[in-house]
């Protein structure tokens, strides 16, 4: 533990810089005796898992922060063989579903009956419940989803879910309903400067307020991403100066400089090389609605109002239509094959 | 005289067609021309007709109706008792001696008499046609109103015979005629002997009327309508009695095709040279290759024949061996090898089904004195049994002595045999060339002195790579259809079977250059036409006798980007017959954006819709497993035809982008799964902040700034860096390996390689040297072991009463040992000795001098307990030492 993400991540509910009246809340939901189920969602990088952990220990004391890794195996219906990660305490179990694709259901199934039908070994002085966490949520198949909510209410006496997700959009309301919600919001970026500075003197290093505030601004509200882009900026170049640097993750740059090939040239040409460029960004695993919001982002910055809007919709439109499909790099292209042809349209235009 | 001919033939020719109708008709029914000839013979007796009263020209056609119903009536009497009026004729020129009172005899006789004939009806109707006709035709009509009155003068006679029953059946003659005296008005005709008839007399009214009715009868159109449907009628039956002629023929025929039981492929196979349907060139080429044997088999040269032989061929053929270009090169050089033997040793004969390659080979082979040997895919083609095959057919004498001719080997259907029997082949071919000398010498091997024709569809499958460079290629193209057509025409004839040649044209062009294809489309044509069906309407139905022609993928795609004029729908079926809808995209993907100009990206929006479409429905019904709307996707590519086919020729890529970038992305995922699966778990997270996040800032994490000097004369910041950049790499589980680079240097490979994740393409510049990697390398090591220790200890606190090895240094370099080790204590106890003896060179290399008294210790140690307590157990052989026995443990060592 490293890391400053890591290694200066709050323990403990009341220690959390920032949703204070949250962990409050929180806090006092578990010295009551019925812990319900949650669903937890918010952005990347806002604090949900921090915020579960310190529950956790809320919840069970500090063994919950022992973890181990282990693997467990599981056999589809049709015999096949499946094996995921797991990540558990003694009194809790983290795994991510979606890691086995589409025979999320099993695992579900199978995890949360293990759990639920072992009791606690001293359940004296214990909650006589463990917790189940269930990552991305929100990726499951809608299989999976509805295995959940009958084994949600069925073994609710031996063990409580929490499930984590980015957005509830894409949870079945019946899940939604039988748990408690619990938004996690971004940090605003005044908050990510303030968490950066503490940990900065923390390390017993000086971080001048602008380097802080640049460093929140290219974050994109993402704690995560700013704690480690400011230590990054430390391995750099330390003593900071408030010009310096600040390393970006390479993918966003790689959109942007993708955003200027399309606005610098709108020809077949030019879309075969952004084709190669979006081929790239695919592999290196950045998910197409990112890069969809990447490139949207950047281009509209050079229309007008009315072309913003069409873009946009066409943005919208051809990202839904993705979601349907399974060749992002189509749709990709088809909305940069678009964005050209209306772009080329209202420069020629506006030269008339 | 002389103006009158002219506008009667001109009458006649103008209706000749109406006039032979009407003759047809009469032939048909008797009773109309009965009736016709009545009218005469009625108006003959009406004194008050109002023919004479009419104008010339209405008298002329009146009278030319009539002639011409004379004559249809001659006609009509000549089909029936032809017999009889020559007879009566012989008679009536018997008569013409004696008989001279007799009026209807006395007309017969000459003309000069016509004016003593009171038969008034004859003076009106023959005097208008009398002045028209020539001699032959006054003759003719002569004869035929002798026939008339005879037939009169027999119905006078006697009334109820045949004939005049005949003539007057609508009339009901027993009304009009009687001999007694008749109730009704009459006129008495009193004959020569004596007796009297009695003819009704009508009113002119009732005359008016029967002659309405007839002329209503007769009216052109009435009676055209009626005749054209008797017309049609008899060809319809004259028809159907030919066919069923002629598929009574066939019948017999086909019951003895069953007999003989063999396909028609089989019974029209060329007999001759000159039977072949494949190209000319072709043909010799091969027969050319089979001559230059000749010299090994039957020892007579060829060479003699051979300049004009090749220069004939050797020019046509050079655009039929394009594909050799070995052989094209070495024009000039010696087709014929120092043995006597061909330079080629095999010829490959390559090209679609059905074109007659098997058939070529055949044929040429015996035609150049040989007795072709088959082997094809339905026998085996294991090695052993191919080398003896090989080894039968080419070697063995008895044969020939048996037949009289040598062996030529043909495999056929090469293409599906094994490698390992091509490649034999090929050795049986060059080796014995190289082993030449030896053979001589030991008199062991032979060399191949038979030819060996192999045959094969697929030229460029794999198995056939060895065989293409030692092998005279011979490619056979389909066969043209008009060729195709010409031959199957001539297969139908002898088939005795008539089908029309747009039909078989039709046939031809669907085989698509397949011979067997057509003949066998037409060998069901024959099957069918026994069970009575049309071959039109078989035609009509387009499934009948299209080839199921699979087209390539490429081909495919080639036929999405050009126009095809001829048939602008066969796009659809191509693509359906390509199959591979979803590579056909990805070809589209790849290619749609160079095929056509396209400044405004108008093309490049709309094709993308269409393939977004069909990406749409293609995951909606895989993920449904629905396949109602997957008969769509073949239409949304034909779409994609009409935006983007063009005339010009266009180079097309295959579609490798997408299965490339595919491959690409596995790797990089199961790298970035590889530090999730290795990283620690306190800081275990989703994947995708891994991704997002963490694994692209990483790197700049994993380079601290150092000076390349000893780590120990690191500054206390450097130092600070070094160890939270080792830290870092423990927690997700990287490590720097030791490789050996080509250059056979050692270089330290982090592992996994966040670097390919986090960078695209610019990874190597953000590397830190050597120097620094391999000072990270000993710092995470150290780090390894320290975790280890800190946890050992505290599990040692936890339960001291289980007698667990205290954690050592294990500094191996397997991630997997690794892994286990921080995840899993359990696995420690087992593992460690094997670490731990890796270990102590180090130790000892660091500090010489200070090792043996740790060994020392630990002997004396373990004589007694420490083997039972630990794993750990140095034993020191030789030697004394007295040092200082002192406890040292791991971490004082780091």
């Amino acid at each position: 533990m490293s890391l400053w993400v890591d290694k200066h991540r709050p323990k403990d509910l009341m220690k959390l810089d920032y949703h204070k009246d949250q962990a409050t809340r929180l806090k006092s939901l578990v010295q009551q005796s019925d812990f319900p189920h949650l669903l937890v969602y918010g952005p990347s990088g806002a604090g949900k898992k921090t915020r579960i952990m310190c529950l956790l220990r809320e919840l069970y004391g500090s063994g919950a922060e022992r973890l181990r890794q282990e693997t467990m195996h599981f056999t589809t219906p049709s015999n096949k063989k499946i094996e995921i990660m797991t990540v558990s305490s003694n009194y809790h179990i983290e795994v991510n579903p979606t890691d086995v694709g589409i025979h999320d259901r099993v695992v579900i199934m199978d995890l949360v009956k293990n759990v639920a039908q072992t009791h606690q070994i001293d359940s004296s002085g214990q909650r006589e419940f463990k917790v189940v966490i269930l990552n991305e949520v929100d990726d499951l198949t809608k299989d999976a989803q509805h295995a959940l909510r009958r084994t949600m209410e069925k073994y609710v006496t031996t063990c409580r879910l929490i499930l984590i997700a980015n957005s509830i959009s894409r949870v079945i309301p019946a899940i939604r309903s039988r748990c408690l919600t619990i938004r996690v919001p971004a940090p605003t970026e005044a908050e990510i400067t303030n968490v950066l500075q503490s940990v900065c003197k923390k390390e017993g290093l000086n971080l001048p307020t602008d380097l802080g505030m640049r460093i929140a601004k290219c974050s994109d509200r993402n704690l995560r991403r700013a704690l480690l882009m400011c230590e990054a900026c430390k391995a750099q170049q330390y003593p900071f100066t408030s010009d310096q640097k600040v390393p970006e993750p390479d993918w966003q740059t790689f959109i942007r400089t993708t955003a200027a090939m399309i606005l610098s040239e709108q020809s077949p040409k030019k879309l075969g090389e952004v084709r190669q460029k979006l081929y790239e960004l695919i592999i290196h695993g950045v998910p197409p609605d990112m890069i969809f919001a990447g490139l949207l982002k950047e281009l509209v910055q050079n229309c007008d109002m009315v072309m913003k809007c069409q873009v946009a919709s066409y943005a919208a439109e051809y990202e839904h239509r993705m979601r349907l499909g399974n060749k992002a790099i189509f749709h990709i292209e088809a909305f940069v094959a678009k964005f050209m042809a209306i772009y080329k349209k209202y420069v020629e235009e506006s030269l008339m | 005289m002389g103006d009158y001919p002219d506008p009667d033939e001109e009458y006649e020719l103008m209706y000749a067609d109406d006039l032979d109708l009407l003759r047809e008709m009469d032939d048909e029914n008797d009773t109309n021309p009965v009736r016709k000839n009545a009218n005469p013979a009625k108006r003959s007796l009406d004194f008050s007709s109002p023919v004479p009263a009419k104008s010339l020209a209405e008298k002329r056609n009146n009278a030319e109706n009539n002639e011409n119903l004379n004559n249809s009536l001659t006609f009509s009497q000549s089909v029936q008792p032809l017999g009889d009026i020559l007879t009566q004729e012989s008679v009536i020129n018997a008569e013409e001696s004696t008989v001279t009172s007799v009026n209807t005899s006395n007309k017969r006789t000459a003309e000069d008499l016509f004016g003593d004939i009171n038969d008034i009806d004859f003076d009106n109707l023959e005097l208008p046609s009398k002045r028209q006709k020539t001699d032959e035709e006054n003759d003719m009509d002569l004869i035929n109103k002798i026939i008339e009155g005879r037939k009169i003068r027999q119905m006078l006679e006697e009334p109820s015979s045949k004939g005049y029953i005949d003539k007057k059946v609508s009339f009901n003659y027993k009304d009009n005629l009687t001999r007694i005296i008749p109730r009704w008005p009459f006129i008495p005709f009193t004959k020569w002997d004596g007796d009297r008839v009695y003819v009704r007399l009508e009113s002119e009214e009732s005359w008016e009327d029967s002659l309405d009715s007839v002329t209503e009868k007769l009216t052109f159109q009435n009676s055209y309508a009626a005749t054209w449907e008797e017309a049609r009628k008899i060809l319809a039956a004259k028809n159907e009695q030919k066919e069923t002629n002629v598929s009574n023929e066939p019948e017999q025929e086909t019951e003895n095709d069953d007999a003989m039981s063999d396909l028609w492929v089989e019974r029209y196979r060329p007999k001759s040279y000159i039977d072949l349907l494949s190209e000319e060139p072709v043909n010799r080429a091969l027969l050319h290759w089979l001559h230059l044997w000749d010299k090994v088999v039957f020892k007579k040269d060829f060479k003699t024949k051979e300049p004009q032989h090749r220069n004939t061929f050797s020019k046509r053929t050079g655009q039929f061996q394009l594909s050799n270009t070995w052989k094209g090169k070495k024009e000039d050089e010696p087709e014929i090898d120092e043995d006597g033997r061909p330079h080629h040793k095999v010829a490959l004969l390559c090209g679609p089904p059905g074109a007659g390659k098997t058939t070529l080979a055949h044929l040429l082979a015996r035609l150049a004195g040989y007795r072709p040997v088959e082997l094809n895919a339905s026998d085996e083609r294991s090695t052993e049994a191919f080398q003896t095959a090989l080894q039968s057919a080419t070697l063995m004498r008895s044969v020939l002595d048996a037949d009289r001719r040598p062996n030529c080997l043909i495999l056929d259907e090469i293409d599906g045999a094994p490698i390992q029997t091509v490649e034999l082949l090929v050795k049986w071919c060059t080796a014995t060339a190289g082993k030449k000398e030896d053979g001589k010498k030991k008199g062991k091997s032979q060399p191949l002195k038979r030819p060996v024709i192999a045959i094969c569809n697929d030229l460029y499958a794999t198995s056939l790579r060895p065989l293409r460079p030692v092998s005279l290629i011979v490619t056979v193209g389909s066969i043209s259809t008009v060729r195709l057509q010409a031959r199957l025409s001539l297969v139908a004839k002898c088939e005795k079977l008539r089908i029309p040649p747009r039909v078989l044209m039709a046939v031809a062009a669907r085989a698509l250059g397949d011979i067997r294809a057509g003949l066998h489309v037409l060998s069901f044509f024959k099957a069918k036409a026994k069970a009575q069906m049309d071959i039109n309407d078989i035609m009509e139905n387009t499934s009948i006798g299209i080839k199921d022609n699979a087209k390539s993928m490429m081909q495919a795609l080639q036929a999405i980007f050009t126009v095809n004029d001829a048939d602008p729908n066969a796009i659809l079926k191509t693509i359906q017959a390509a199959g591979e809808y979803d590579r056909l995209v990805d070809g589209i993907f790849e290619n749609y954006l160079t095929v056509r100009s396209d400044s405004r990206l108008l093309i490049a929006s709309e094709t993308m819709s269409w393939l977004r479409l069909y990406d749409t429905i293609n995951s909606w019904t895989l993920r449904q497993q629905n396949y109602s709307l997957y008969s769509m996707l073949p239409i949304c590519i034909a779409r994609c035809h009409r935006l983007l086919a063009t005339r010009q020729p266009v180079k097309l890529r295959f579609p490798m982008q997408a299965q490339e970038m595919y491959r690409r992305k596995t790797e990089l995922d199961s790298t970035v799964w590889s530090v999730w699966r290795g990283s620690a778990a306190s800081v275990a997270t989703t994947r995708s902040a891994l991704r997002l996040d963490i694994l692209p800032l990483l790197p700049y994490l994993l380079s601290p700034v150092l000076r390349s000097a000893n780590v120990q004369l690191c500054s206390e910041s450097e130092r600070k860096s070094l160890g939270a950049c080792a830290g870092a790499m423990c927690d997700y589980g990287l490590q720097y390996v030791q490789q050996r680079t080509p250059e056979g240097l050692y270089a330290f490979v982090l592992e996994p390689d966040v670097y390919k994740i986090a960078f695209f393409g610019n990874e190597e510049r953000a590397r830190p040297p050597p120097a620094v990697r391999q000072a990270i390398a000993r710092e995470q090591q150290l780090e390894v072991i320290r975790r280890n220790d800190e946890m050992m200890s505290r599990m040692s606190s936890r339960s001291k009463s289980s007698s667990q090895a205290p954690k050592s240094k294990p500094t191996s370099n397997s991630p997997a040992v690794e892994e286990k080790e921080m995840r899993i204590p359990n696995h420690l106890q087992r593992l460690q000795p094997k670490v731990l003896q890796k270990s102590v060179p180090q130790v000892q290399k660091d500090f010489f001098g200070r090792v043996v008294p740790i060994a020392q210790v630990q002997k004396q140690d373990a004589v007694s307990d420490v083997i039972s307590s630990s794993s750990v157990f140095y034993q020191y052989r030789e030697g004394f030492n007295n040092a200082v026995r002192r406890n040292v443990r791991m971490r004082d060592l780091l």
